[in-house]
C-alpha cells in the first residue's frame, strides 16, 4: 500500500526575509505529523514551518485531510503522533498561541438568531472590551455594513462568510488559518478578501490555508508556499 | 448605503475596559440567544406540567395516594424534563461553529461551561422550582411541605443542569444523542432524586429533613466544582 | 541490589512493557492460562468448604450458602468498576493505548458480575421472603450500577471513530467513579427509611472463621477469573486495533501455515 507523504514545494519567494529569521520573530512549525481517519492515513511524516509575512497554501484532492491538517494546527483536533510548535513551544494548552491564532472554516461560528453586529461584538468581547466604533469600521471594510442590523439568518451566503471573514480584524492576530476561503464568494468578495490578506503579510502576519485551485494568477502568489497533499 | 454616522459612538468609555469576565459573558449570551428564541423557555415547563399531569390519569386519584405520591412524581417529573431539555444544549452551538471557536480561544473552557449550564438551569429548573406550588396544590399536599419540596428543588436542580451537561457534552456530535443522554445520565441523577423525594417522606413523618437538604447542598457543591471540567473534558475528546 | 528493588524493578519494567500491544499480547499468552488454571482451583475449594464444611445458618438453613457466590461476586463488580475507571484516568492523563483497551474490556465483564449478584440475590431471596426480588440497599445499588456499565458500552459503541470511542468511555468511567460511592450512600439511607433492617445478612467481623475462609478463597478465585476474562478479551481487542501492523500480519500467516 502506497504511503502518503506531505511534500513541501519552495515556489519562487521574492521575499528574502524568509531566508534569514530573526530570534525574536514567530514561527510555526510542524514536525512528522501524521493523521488516521478511521482506518485510512490521511497524511504522514509532514513537516513544514510558517514564519511571518508567508502564506502557506494547502492544496490537494478531496479528502487528502487539507481541513484536517488545519484543524490540527488550529488546536480542535488532537495530534496523536507529531508535534507543532509555536515559537519552539507545544501549541497543546498554550494559550499565547491561542490568542494570536485566528481559526475561519466553513462552519461560521455565527449565531443564527443574533444580527451582524451582535456576532461581531461576542468575538470582540471575547478578546478585550467592546468597541462600537472599531465594529462599525470593521463592517464597513467588509462591506456589509448597510447588514449590521440584520439577523444573521437572513443573510445571504456571501454575506455570511465576510461576516465571518470580519472576525478577523477584531483583533491582532498573527496567524490566520482559512479553510476555502474563496468558496462560495463572488468576485469582489475574493478580491476583498485576497486584499485583506496580502495587507495582512505585508504587516508581518503568517496564513496557512487551503485552496483546492491553483493560486498562481492571484496577489498571494509572490508569498505563496505550496503545500500538497495526498498522491504526488 | 452607509448609516455609520447613525451609530452612538462609546468608544471613549468602553475601549479602555477590562474584559468581560468569561462567567458572565457566557451566561449573558446564553439568555439573549434564548430570549430570542422563546419556545426553548416554555417547552421545559411545558414538559414538567404535563407529565406531572400524566399521573392522577393512570392512577386511582384519591386524594390520599395522590399525597402519597406527589412529592416523587413531582421529582420525577422535573428530572425527565430537564433531560429532555439537555440535548438541545449544545446542538445549535455545534452546529453553526461556535462551540468549535470556543475549543480553541485562550478563554477558559470550563468556566464558560460553568456559565453555559448555570444559564440553561435558570431558563430550566429554577422554572420548574418556582412552578412547583403550583403543582403542589394540584397533588393535595399540605402546605408545610410544600416548602420542603421548594427547597430541595432549588437545591438539586442545578446539579441536575450540571451533570446532565456532561451527558450533553459527550454525545453533542452523535446524530441520535438523545436517548444515549438518558442511559448514561438517569442512573447519575438518582442520589438527587433520592435525597429530594426523600425529603417529603420525611416531612410527612414528622421528622427533620436538614440531613437531606445538606446532602442535596453537597452534591451541588460537587457539581459545581468538578462538572464544568468534566463537560470540557468531553467536548474536546469528542470534537474531532 | 537488594531482592526489594530487584523486584520493585522487575515490576515496573513489566507494567512498562504492558504498555505496549505487542509486548501484552506475548506476555498474556503466558498469563492467560495461570490465570485459568488458579481461578478454576482457587474457586472449587471456596465451593467445596463453601457447600459441605461451613456449618448452616441457624436463621436460613442452608439456603444462605449461595452467599458465597453472591458476595464475592458483588465486590468484584465493584472491583471491576474501579479498575475501569482508574484505567480510564491513566489513559485520559499519560495517554497510554492499553489502558484504554483494559477499561472497554472491563466493562461487558463487570456487567456480568453485576449481573450475577443480581440473579444470586434474587435466588437468595425467594426461599427467605418469598419474592424475586426486595428493594434492598445492595440489591438496589448493584441494579444501579449495572445501568452505569450499559452507559458506559453504550458510548463506545456510539461513536463510529475508535479513539473518541475510547476517550468518551474513559471519560464516563471516572465521572462514574465520582458518583458510585454518592450513589451508594444515597441507597442505604433511602432503603433505611423505607425497608428497616437489612434483608441479607452479610455477617461482619462476628463471621466464623468457617465462613470467612470458603469467602476469601472464592473472592481471590472470582479475582482470577476477571484477569483470564480481561486478558482474553484484552487479546482479541488488540489484535482488532492493531490489525494493520507488521507483527500481527506476521502472526496470522505464520500460523495460518501451522
Amino acid at each position: 500500500m502506497q504511503t502518503i507523504h506531505g511534500i513541501a514545494k519552495l515556489c519562487s519567494l521574492q521575499n528574502s526575509l524568509a531566508d534569514y529569521l530573526m530570534p525574536s520573530s514567530k514561527v510555526i512549525s510542524i514536525k512528522d505529523l501524521s493523521c488516521t481517519r478511521g482506518d485510512n492515513q490521511l497524511f504522514d511524516a509532514v513537516n513544514f514551518s510558517v514564519g511571518l509575512g508567508q502564506c502557506l497554501h494547502v492544496t490537494g484532492p478531496n479528502g487528502c485531510g487539507k481541513t484536517s491538517l488545519l484543524r490540527l494546527i488550529a488546536g480542535i483536533n488532537f495530534a496523536e503522533h507529531g508535534e507543532i510548535s509555536w515559537n519552539s513551544k507545544d501549541t497543546a494548552n498554550n494559550s499565547d498561541f491561542h490568542r494570536e491564532c485566528a481559526y475561519i472554516a466553513h462552519k461560521e461560528g455565527l449565531k443564527n438568531e443574533l444580527t451582524s453586529i451582535e456576532n461581531l461584538r461576542y468575538y470582540q468581547q471575547l478578546d478585550s472590551g467592546v468597541d462600537e466604533v472599531a465594529l462599525d469600521d470593521i463592517l464597513d471594510k467588509m462591506g456589509i455594513l448597510k447588514c449590521a442590523d440584520l439577523l444573521a439568518q437572513q443573510l445571504s451566503f456571501g454575506q455570511r462568510r465576510r461576516l465571518s471573514f470580519a472576525r478577523l480584524l477584531i483583533a491582532d492576530f498573527t496567524l490566520w488559518i482559512l479553510d476555502e476561503p474563496f468558496t462560495g464568494i463572488d468576485t469582489s468578495g475574493r478580491n476583498l478578501i485576497e486584499s485583506l490578506c496580502v495587507e495582512h503579510l505585508e504587516n508581518d502576519g503568517m496564513i496557512i490555508m487551503t485552496h483546492h485551485q491553483s493560486l498562481v494568477d492571484s496577489p498571494l502568489n509572490q508569498y505563496r508556499s505550496e503545500l500538497t497533499l495526498g498522491h504526488a | 448605503m452607509s448609516n455609520k454616522g447613525a451609530r452612538v459612538s462609546n468608544k471613549g468609555a468602553r475601549a479602555s475596559n477590562k474584559p468581560i469576565n468569561t462567567l458572565s459573558l457566557y451566561f449573558q449570551r446564553e439568555w439573549q440567544l434564548m430570549f430570542r428564541n422563546t419556545s426553548s423557555l416554555i417547552q421545559p415547563l411545558v414538559f414538567f406540567v404535563i407529565i406531572a399531569l400524566l399521573f392522577p390519569f393512570s392512577l386511582p386519584a384519591e386524594g390520599e395516594l395522590l399525597q402519597r405520591i406527589g412529592g416523587g412524581v413531582i421529582w420525577v417529573s422535573a428530572v425527565l424534563a430537564t433531560m429532555l431539555s439537555l440535548e438541545s444544549m449544545f446542538h445549535s452551538d455545534y452546529q453553526d461553529g461556535t462551540l468549535e471557536q470556543m475549543l480553541i480561544h485562550p478563554r477558559s473552557l470550563s468556566l464558560a461551561m460553568l456559565g453555559k449550564a448555570l444559564a440553561h438551569w435558570t431558563a430550566t429548573g429554577l422554572i420548574l422550582t418556582l412552578f412547583s406550588p403550583v403543582l403542589c396544590v394540584t397533588f393535595n399536599i399540605p402546605n408545610e411541605q410544600i416548602w420542603v419540596l421548594f427547597a430541595g428543588l432549588l437545591l438539586g436542580t442545578p446539579s441536575l443542569s450540571l451533570i446532565g451537561a456532561i451527558g450533553a457534552a459527550l454525545t453533542v456530535t452523535l446524530r441520535r444523542g438523545g436517548v444515549l443522554i438518558a442511559i448514561v445520565i438517569l442512573p447519575l441523577y438518582i442520589p438527587i432524586l433520592i435525597f429530594g423525594a426523600g425529603m417529603l417522606t420525611q416531612s410527612a413523618q414528622g421528622l427533620e429533613v436538614a440531613s437531606q437538604l445538606y446532602a442535596l447542598a453537597a452534591i451541588l457543591a460537587l457539581s459545581i466544582t468538578l462538572a464544568p471540567f468534566a463537560i470540557a473534558g468531553a467536548l474536546r475528546v469528542t470534537i474531532n | 541490589m537488594n531482592p526489594i528493588s530487584a523486584t520493585w524493578n522487575f515490576l515496573s519494567n513489566t507494567y512498562h512493557r504492558l504498555g505496549s500491544p505487542r509486548e501484552f499480547y506475548t506476555i498474556s499468552r503466558y498469563t492467560t492460562p495461570v490465570f485459568g488454571i488458579l481461578f478454576l482451583t482457587l474457586s472449587l475449594i471456596g465451593t467445596y468448604f463453601g457447600l459441605f464444611v461451613a456449618p448452616a445458618d441457624y436463621q436460613q438453613g442452608d439456603a444462605f450458602r449461595i452467599l458465597f457466590v453472591h458476595v464475592p461476586v458483588a465486590w468484584m463488580s465493584m472491583f471491576v468498576y474501579v479498575v475501569m475507571a482508574t484505567a480510564g484516568a491513566i489513559g485520559l492523563i499519560w495517554r497510554i493505548k492499553m489502558a484504554f483497551v483494559v477499561t472497554i474490556c472491563s466493562a461487558p465483564i463487570g456487567a456480568a458480575f453485576t449481573a450475577l449478584a443480581l440473579l444470586t440475590g434474587s435466588i437468595w431471596g425467594k426461599p427467605i421472603w418469598g419474592t424475586y426480588w426486595v428493594w434492598d440497599a445492595r440489591l438496589t445499588s448493584e441494579l444501579i450500577l449495572l445501568f452505569l456499565y450499559f452507559g458506559v458500552i453504550a458510548v463506545y459503541y456510539a461513536f463510529e471513530e475508535r479513539k473518541t470511542a475510547e476517550k468518551a468511555t474513559a471519560l464516563l468511567s471516572v465521572v462514574g467513579v465520582v458518583i458510585v460511592p454518592i450513589i451508594h450512600y444515597s441507597v442505604e439511607w433511602w432503603s433505611s427509611l423505607h425497608q428497616g433492617a437489612t434483608v441479607f445478612a452479610e455477617g461482619g467481623p462476628k463471621m466464623p472463621t468457617e465462613m470467612l475462609l470458603p469467602l476469601a478463597f472464592m473472592a481471590v478465585g472470582f479475582m482470577f477469573f476477571y484477569g483470564y476474562a480481561l486478558f482474553l478479551s484484552m487479546q482479541n481487542r488488540v489484535l482488532e486495533n492493531e490489525h494493520k501492523s507488521r507483527w500481527v500480519r506476521e502472526m496470522v500467516i505464520s500460523q495460518g501455515k501451522q
